[in-house]
């Protein structure tokens, strides 16, 4: 306990090369980062010198600010400009829209933002810094923690905190009580002729420290996912399955070193999808639920399991996880040709056009129809209803199915070598059939002119947008995000303070104690009450101990 | 799940009755800082010293981080006898006039209507009071109020007051107007437990960074003030200006307003991480609300380090510490509403 280190190793241990005092006693300043001076910049032409000088200012608190703010900065326009990786539709309609700007942002990669070089150098140089930063204070805390604390300052009334008075003990005993006091407190001590120095919080720095490396390991995790993850699209109509294989995927962006043979084995079937919607009052046509009742293997061979995947309710394959994204209508469709030939009968996923009421649009190819290629394009219509000749979807449920479909004949224009959006249709080679207007209800078809062939609503299936993921740095990622938080509320909870007490005797003859008391952190407030406590508590220690000997003296 | 019309109802004029005795409170304060000079006389000389006394005790060991002079020398700080600290503390309210004691008793009543109007509204569609843009302000201006009181009944700064109450009543006045939604159910993208923790969690922090920015705004004001007045531009002793907590203390005040709130801002923003990895197969992917948080985030990180950064504290950190609340604002009424992405926060009904 009475462990007494010389004030010069104690506070060289605490601190190098930081001025501990004066400045930094009267002050709640972080040892060697928070105030900094200035480096002089370095005269003359020496490498290491420079060197050492911009790697002190790329690991100043003052740059860390400033790439702070760049990395907000640099974050708006990923929020305010359509982004490649969230929303390419938006991209494209943006250089519609914009031509002569739109190339010039894409060269800086705006739309882009947050895989832009730029964007990366910031963060990258931020991590450097905090590493800079954190790595040497992580060194000094494992050494402070076990060093004492340094030397009461000689003055201790010009502390901003702190009491003097009398007592009868001597000023060794005096001394002893305070140590003995203190060390209950779970104070660490050092102590020397006549003085007496106590702190206690080195856990607040171990929170902030925590708090920044925490902070690398959210980056480390999102590397990882980058790396090794990967994620994928899949539309999937009722009654058919996919597996998870690179070709059976529909929109594949896997991490830099994922190679196919790294997918997880599973396939999976949707039964059966099922969506409730609000019917009247201020919020109908407002989705309730959606349910895509599924049935999957997790390896060949294994049995079949079934699971509901629901919003926020996604399923989990060994780490893999299926999300429900979306979903539609794909009315069925039976074409026969000019020759009575039955060219396409399938279902025919059309696109959403009115989220309210899933008016949506498609289009039937028949590319082996004869004499002539054939094409469709139109609507389905979940709840159709003549609104004064317009015919319009009342409800998203299927309660009147139907749909509406213009035929066209010629050249699809397949086969030349431009890939072709399966929900549009090229009419360039084609030409429109001159047909009325007609609804068809399931069951019902309508026959075209010239006997060019027959088209046939003959039901609707629905469909899913499926979206597979695998994230192996979802959970590191996790991790580092509570080992971040629980670093913060340690170092704002935790106040690292000191107290120091002399003793000595006065003009009067009688020992004198001056105790006085620091808070180097006091982000919570509150260390002057817990200063008048303990200058209570140790008053008190001192006014009743005093032995027999010194009331002789009275 | 059926709506109680009844309950949806209440909670609305419940609400309405909030916003009407806020701005009473807010008069009330305002005309204590106008008329309540006289009343305060006896007590004033004592106050003028030191307004609010714990405040100024904890001003004082802060010696270094004065914010009124941000790279002046050091304060010379006097020795302050802890028993000094401890006896003269809570301002009691028996010093305190007959209009500012109306006026925290309508900050009171105010406040039981408002909470009354959220939990009313809670029980009226089900589920947790905070679905929606309406329910979210209404919710987060109640934490505001509560966390103000909070604050208050431990540092005594009631004057504060006027503007705590006249940025809540503009809130929650817009709320009940433009952003409006009644009662209604949730889009399923909603319907999941953690729209309880994680708006929860928002609801709250917003709330408490809501008060630090007007404490922002009024040590703005106050450092200011202090800074003419040493220079001699302004009356030394202005009534308003004596009322208020010294800019040291308004900094203090603030800077712990946000050392409460960032945190489960942080928590708010992993369990909107997690939620967003269960609901959209990623726990974060650039969308316009989560680059917002984002940049919302590191602004007040910003002012975290701005406060530990020699040349940076005081203005330029409250300015920092605006700044971020102006992100959140922009995040809640612009970002939510107006651009697109995956939120499906309903938003103007
Ligand atoms: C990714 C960027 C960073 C973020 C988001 C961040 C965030 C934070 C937060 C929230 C705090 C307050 C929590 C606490 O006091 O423990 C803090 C404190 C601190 N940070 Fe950082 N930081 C970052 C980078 C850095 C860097 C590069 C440095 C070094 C130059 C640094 C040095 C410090 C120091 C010394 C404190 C303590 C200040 C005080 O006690 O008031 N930080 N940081």
């Amino acid at each position: 306990m009475t462990d007494v280190r010389s004030p010069q190793a104690g506070n060289g241990a605490a601190a190098p090369g930081v001025a501990e005092e004066p400045a930094d006693v009267a002050g709640e300043t972080i040892a060697g980062v928070a105030d900094e001076t200035e480096t002089p910049r370095p005269g003359g032409f020496g490498a290491v010198a420079w060197a050492r000088w911009a790697w002190r200012q790329l690991t100043s608190m003052r740059i860390a600010l400033v790439l702070l703010f760049l990395l907000a900065l640099g974050s708006v326009p990923g929020s305010l400009l359509p982004q490649q990786g969230i929303d390419p539709a938006g991209v494209q309609q943006y250089f519609t829209a914009h031509p002569a700007l739109a190339p010039f942002l894409n060269a800086l990669g705006l739309f882009n933002v947050f895989a832009a070089p730029w964007f990366a150098a910031i963060y990258l140089l931020l991590f450097v810094s905090l590493a800079g930063c954190v790595l040497p204070r992580s060194f000094r805390l494992a050494r402070t923690a076990r060093a004492r604390p340094p030397q009461a300052p000689r003055h201790l009334s010009r502390l901003p905190n702190s009491v003097r008075y009398e007592t009868a003990m001597t000023t060794e005993e005096a001394s002893a009580a305070a140590a003995a006091f203190l060390t209950r407190r779970h104070f660490r001590l050092s102590q020397g002729e006549g003085w007496l120095s106590a702190e206690k919080g080195y856990r607040r720095e171990a929170g902030n420290l925590l708090f920044h490396v925490a902070l690398m390991g959210v980056l480390v995790s999102i590397g990882l996912g980058g790396l090794f993850g990967y994620k994928a699209d899949r539309l999937l109509v009722e009654g058919t399955s996919f597996a998870d294989t690179v070709t059976d995927l529909d929109a594949y962006h896997p991490g830099h070193l994922v190679s196919p043979n790294d997918l997880a084995p599973f396939s999976l079937t949707l039964d059966k999808f099922s969506a409730s919607y609000v019917a009247s009052g201020p919020d109908r046509n407002q989705p309730e639920s959606f349910n895509a009742h599924v049935s999957y293997t997790a390896q060949p061979g294994d049995a079949a399991r079934t699971y509901d995947i629901q919003v926020n309710h996604p399923l989990n394959v060994d780490a893999v996880k299926v999300y429900l994204l979306g979903h539609g209508y794909a009315p069925v469709f039976r074409v026969t040709d000019g020759q009575g030939k039955v060219v396409y009968d399938q279902a025919t996923p059309f696109l959403p056009a009115d989220q309210s009421t899933y008016l949506s649009e498609g289009v039937v190819k028949a590319p082996d129809a004869k004499p002539q290629q054939l094409g469709f394009a139109g609507v389905f219509l979940p709840t159709a209803v003549d609104v004064s000749g317009q015919l319009e979807s009342a409800f998203p449920a299927p309660y009147l199915p139907a749909v509406s479909m213009i035929p066209y004949v010629g050249n699809l224009g397949l086969n030349n070598g431009v890939p072709q959006s399966v929900y549009q249709l090229n009419t360039t080679g084609m030409h429109r059939l001159a047909t009325p207007v007609q609804v068809l209800t399931p069951g019902q078809s309508m026959k075209l002119p010239g006997g060019a062939g027959t088209l046939t609503f003959t039901g609707y299936r629905q469909w899913v947008s499926l979206q597979v993921t695998y994230d192996p740095g979802q959970v590191p990622a996790l991790i580092s995000g509570i080992a971040a938080l629980a670093g913060l509320v340690l170092s704002f909870l935790v106040r690292r303070r000191r107290i120091f007490v002399r003793t000595y005797r006065g003009d009067s003859g009688r020992t004198v104690v001056d105790v006085a008391g620091l808070a180097r952190s006091d982000v919570g407030g509150g260390f002057e009450a817990e200063f008048g406590e303990l200058a209570a508590g140790l008053k008190s220690v001192h006014d009743h101990d005093s032995s027999p000997r010194s009331e002789e003296t009275e | 799940m059926s709506d109680n019309l009844g309950l949806a109802q209440l909670s609305d004029h419940l609400l309405i009755v909030a916003v009407v005795v806020y701005s009473l409170a807010m008069l009330a304060y305002a005309g204590d800082f106008a008329y309540g000079r006289r009343v305060k006389a006896a007590g004033a000389a004592g106050k003028a010293a030191r307004p609010v006394p714990e405040l100024a005790g904890v001003g004082a060991s802060g010696g270094a981080a004065t914010p009124g002079t941000p790279e002046g020398p050091e304060q010379p700080t006097a020795a302050v006898p802890p028993a000094a600290t401890a006896d003269s503390a809570p301002g009691d309210a028996g010093r305190l006039g007959p209009l500012i004691r109306g006026a925290i008793a309508l900050t009171y009543l105010g406040l039981a209507a408002h909470v009354a109007g959220v939990i009313t509204r809670g029980l009226a569609v089900h589920r947790v009071p905070w679905g929606d843009m309406y329910e979210f302000i209404t919710a987060l201006t109640c934490v505001t109020v509560i966390f103000f009181v909070a604050l208050m009944m431990r540092y005594r700064a009631w004057h504060l007051g006027v503007f705590v109450m006249g940025a809540v009543v503009v809130a929650l006045g817009l709320a009940q107007t433009i952003i409006y939604t009644p009662a209604g159910p949730l889009v399923p993208a909603l319907k999941s437990y953690w729209l309880a923790i994680h708006v929860a969690a928002m609801t709250l922090s917003v709330g408490i960074f809501f008060v630090a920015a007007v404490l922002g705004v009024v040590y703005l004001f106050a450092e200011r003030y202090s800074r003419r007045a040493a220079a001699g531009l302004s009356p030394a002793n202005h009534g308003i200006m004596r009322r208020l907590p010294s800019a040291v203390e308004l900094d203090r005040l603030t800077y712990r307003t946000v050392v409460f709130g960032f945190p489960i801002w942080t928590f708010g923003i992993i369990a909107g991480a997690i939620w967003a990895d269960q609901a959209w197969g990623r726990y974060w992917g650039w969308d316009p609300v989560e680059t917002w948080a984002f940049i919302t985030w590191v602004i007040y990180a910003c002012f975290l380090h701005a406060r530990a950064t020699a040349g940076w504290r005081g203005r330029r950190a409250a300015y920092i510490q605006l700044i971020a609340f102006g992100c959140l604002l922009f995040n809640v009424l612009v970002v939510q509403t107006f651009l697109t992405g995956l939120h499906s926060y309903a938003g103007l009904g």
